[in-house]
């Protein structure tokens, strides 16, 4: 099949028509009811205009098993994490396929706890929806759909009562926002405005899902922002994506920092300011992380890439702080998950507390550049090409936690496969741009021709 | 198991067994590739697993790219009503009609309003079978928007049709339940429109239908006893979806729902004698009233369904059937409850008589009808042991247009295979009862059913 329907830890994700349809929707919601047994279950959903299809097809499913759909509509994914211990719910579904395309969708899946089904909890659920064999209640019990209100208003209140909101809107800062047409842009007024005291600039800000730049925020696809943050004069420019649990950042002079950086700049924050104690991201994470929780005295952590790998760790080790590279930091006072409302309000509070600018911000984490690619390719291909890379590279001492993680000293690089799509990811981080690109460049060619005369490392 | 009954015209089945929301899906999936990204009115009753069905729905057309106008809790005939007159391609109407706790019926709906086109219903089908369905890309999927305040417009057609002001001149009290179904939040602005002082029992919607949802003189007690103390002229005792009624005469006298059909067909046939439409299995009444005002009379298998294929093809005025239930082709070609209501009030008004004296001078018949449980399948062999015991000599009077009918100058009896139940229906009809029950048991006793 030429557009797979990728089904595993993250959920079920596919090409909208293609391989996700109202059918299958259907019945993973059955199955989760199933798994769930019977009582409340959150459902909320991204802007994606196919979002509301699959809400129906979710409701159908669920009701038929005697599940209760608590209705949130139209929110970050964060908020629906939040809402499903909130509403003291058995579960919860969120429709969004995240950072990608607005020809696909996804359904992920909350456990009772917020967090996302744990790997081995997700294996339950596809055995179920494997075995079809749903159990249906009859007409009688059928639970009606319910709304629920003020989810996301409870989610930004826990991350503006965080940090030093007094001190943020003292500063009156001057914010350019991108907000993808997502799940964001109904509230990033409400929050930066309202609740921050911040001058706001948006871009993007209809929440329609017809996604006016290319969802996933990275540097190539800021420009419109960066353009926005010039022309009006802004302190900093802040990017997320459609279900606003990613967020990448621009400076005053409208260059975007790398997605990698807001992490760093989150980490540093909540060490400095907020509390001590052990920090969790990535393997993929920049290296930066690691020095600033040397420097506060925190142990650091690493595991795999996924965001629920990352949360349970956090959980499991009582962090303070942590996440991932891609810009989901992650604060447990707040939730265990990504966040990019918690993200915008660390950094500006960090701007507030050091007085300092972005750009000047970047250059205190120096040597510090990551460079990434993503090769197509078939999951089967993926294993060979890792597995051959780990025998060649086995007396460098690789970490095999997730693909294979090669510290080189000044530099390292990883590369793994991606659980949402086809493709082999590469990513470096160096002292110098340039050194991460030949690096990135050096481990492709390797890949895909074979090994390189000259191309120790 | 309850069984589930695809047709070329509807999905129904039990909620919970057989009716699922993966079968919906489907179902609405091979419709909506047939339709090919059209227009679709979408309607429902209040039951309680009318939403899940809904959403099922919505998700299919949706995915398949189509242009959902949302009626929401929308009787039957009123989605029909609108269906030509809103350009639909097609609509889908959610009820369960007039069964039981747990049934529902996805009712598939043609461009004219009338049930679908069968062979249009066969190319569905094979559709569902096959699993070829239309699902789009990101970009084309389809938009829902919803319709409200579409009543005024289809009562001020139906006022159009009738002598309105007869009706609203005698100001006539009535006493109507709509079984807590779909029609229940339109009976008020109907009374409004024809000046009728209204009396409603189970007029709230419910989850659940407020009583037997089939219109039966057993269902019609509630109101019954009303009848006098209120002085109501006239009790409509109808089905959830508004498609089928039952009459109570201003004496409290329950009329058997044969008696609705008989008494349209006598109001229409008598000013305008044009062919009218009914099963194989209705009153003889009307074919003494056809024949009474020589109209020509059309017989076709029971099913709304067949019978709107005939009033539309064979181009009648009037069709219905004795479950209680009738069309007027220059209205709509769907069964209409409301359309009954007010052509009852109608020819009230215009003969200035009682509904008890004009139920009086309208043929009438002791009927009798039984509903046999059987082992699945095993109703259409039990057809065939009745076939062997009749005479032979009688074959020239069989009737197998849908089971099995025998004719005499007395009466007659039917027999056919209950579509979504493992049952077996048996009709018995002569002037006398005692007669009608006897040859009723005797053609039970000659199926064989150990039960």
């Amino acid at each position: 099949m030429k557009e797979p329907l990728k089904v595993g830890v993250a959920g079920v994700r596919g090409v909208v028509g293609a391989s996700m349809t109202p059918r299958v929707a259907a019945s993973f919601a059955q199955a989760f009811g199933v798994f769930l047994g019977r009582g409340a279950v959150v459902v909320g959903r991204d802007t994606r205009p196919s979002g509301v299809m699959f809400e129906r097809a979710v409701v159908a499913g669920l009701q038929s098993v005697g599940a209760r759909p608590l209705m949130v509509g139209v929110a970050p994914t964060p908020s629906l994490l939040m809402a499903v211990p909130t509403a003291g719910a058995r579960g919860g579904i969120a429709i969004t396929a995240s950072h990608n395309g607005a020809e696909w969708n996804a359904m992920k899946f909350i456990d009772r706890d917020g967090l996302f089904l744990s790997p081995a909890r997700a294996d339950e659920l596809l055995d179920l929806y494997h075995q079809r064999d749903f159990p249906l209640v009859a007409e009688p019990d059928l639970q009606p759909e319910r709304p629920m209100e003020g989810v996301v208003e409870k989610h930004l209140t826990r991350v503006l009562n965080y940090v030093d909101a007094a001190a943020i809107r003292r500063r009156r800062f001057r914010v350019a926002v991108d907000a993808c047409n997502g799940a964001g842009a109904p509230w990033i007024e409400v929050f930066l405005r309202d609740g921050l005291g911040c001058e706001t600039v948006v871009i993007h800000g209809e929440p329609t899902g017809i996604f006016e730049r290319e969802p996933e925020p990275l540097p190539a696809h800021l420009t419109a922002l960066g353009r926005a943050v010039v022309e009006h004069r802004c302190n900093i420019g802040f990017a997320q994506d459609p279900d606003a649990d990613r967020l990448a950042i621009v400076d005053e002079c409208g260059r975007p920092i790398g997605e990698d950086y807001t992490l760093v700049f989150a980490v540093a924050q909540v060490l400095s300011a907020h509390s001590l104690g052990p920090v969790v991201v990535n393997l993929t994470a920049s290296r930066a992380v690691d020095e600033i929780a040397r420097a506060a005295g925190c142990p650091c952590i690493r595991t795999r890439v996924g965001e629920i790998h990352v949360s349970a760790a956090m959980v499991h080790h009582g962090a303070v702080v942590g996440g991932e590279h891609n810009g989901g930091v992650i604060v447990p006072a707040i939730h265990p998950c990504r966040d990019s409302f918690t993200g915008m309000a660390l950094v500006l509070e960090r701007m507030a507390a050091t007085e300092k600018r972005v750009s000047e911000m970047r250059a205190e984490i120096p040597g510090y550049h990551v460079a990434k690619i993503k090769i197509p390719m078939a999951l089967s291909e993926t294993v060979a090409a890792l597995r051959r890379l780990r025998k060649r590279y086995v007396d460098r001492h690789p970490i095999l936690l997730d693909g294979i993680f090669l510290d080189l000293g000044e530099s390292w690089v990883h590369i793994r496969r991606s659980m949402t799509e086809p493709v082999l990811r590469i990513t470096a981080e160096a002292l110098t741009p340039e050194e991460a690109e030949a690096l990135v460049e050096r481990f492709r060619t390797e890949i895909m021709v074979g090994p390189q005369p000259n191309g120790n490392v | 198991m309850k069984t589930l009954r695809l047709s070329n015209f509807g999905l129904r089945g039990f909620v919970g067994e057989s009716l699922t929301p993966s079968v919906a899906l489907d179902y609405v999936s091979a419709f909506a590739a047939y339709i090919e990204r059209g227009r679709v009115l979408l309607g429902r009753d209040p039951r309680a697993s009318s939403p899940m069905l809904h959403a099922a729905a919505v998700a299919a057309l949706m995915s398949a790219g189509c242009e959902i106008e949302d009626f929401g809790v929308c009787p039957t005939p009123i989605l029909q009503f609108y269906a030509p007159r809103r350009a639909a391609a097609g609509a889908i109407s959610i009820s369960g009609a007039h069964h039981a706790v747990g049934w529902n019926t996805l009712m598939l709906v043609g461009p004219d309003g009338g049930p679908l086109d069968p062979a249009v219903g066969e190319q569905v089908l094979d559709g569902f079978h096959a699993g070829a369905f239309a699902d789009c890309d990101a970009r084309f999927i389809g938009m829902r928007r919803e319709v409200r305040d579409y009543a005024d417009s289809y009562f001020d057609t139906l006022a159009q049709l009738v002598d309105a002001e007869a009706i609203r001149a005698a100001r006539y009290r009535i006493i109507a339940d709509p079984a807590g179904g779909a029609g229940c939040a339109f009976l008020e602005p109907w009374a409004r429109r024809f000046g009728v002082d209204l009396i409603t029992v189970n007029g709230d919607p419910t989850p659940f239908p407020a009583r037997d949802p089939e219109p039966r003189p057993r269902t019609a007690r509630s109101i019954a006893s009303l009848m006098r103390p209120l002085g109501a002229a006239a009790g409509f005792v109808f089905s959830s979806d508004m498609g089928r009624v039952s009459l109570v005469t201003e004496k409290g006298e329950p009329l058997s729902e044969e008696m609705t059909f008989a008494l349209i067909a006598d109001h229409i046939l008598r000013h305008r004698p044009g062919p009218v439409v009914t099963n194989c299995c209705t009153t003889r009444a009307i074919d003494d009233l056809a024949a009474r005002y020589g109209a020509l009379l059309i017989k076709t298998p029971v099913g709304q369904a067949h019978v709107i294929a005939a009033l539309r093809d064979e181009a009648a005025i009037l069709g219905g059937e004795g479950s209680g239930s009738a069309a007027l082709a220059a209205f709509s070609l769907g069964f209409d409850g409301f359309l009954v209501m007010t052509l009852v009030l109608e020819s009230l008004a215009q003969s200035g008589a009682t509904l008890s004296e004009r139920a009086r001078t309208l043929p009438r018949y002791a009927i009798v009808k039984r509903s046999v449980p059987c082992g699945p399948g095993e109703g259409y062999r039990a057809i065939e042991r009745v076939r062997a015991k009749i005479e032979r000599e009688t074959s020239d009077r069989w009737d197998e247009t849908d089971g099995l009918r025998v004719d005499d100058e007395d009466g007659w009896v039917h027999v056919r295979a209950s579509r979504t139940e493992p049952r077996v229906r048996v009709i018995s009809e002569a002037h006398d009862r005692g007669v009608a029950e006897e040859r009723a048991e005797r053609w039970i006793h000659w199926m064989e059913i150990d039960s």
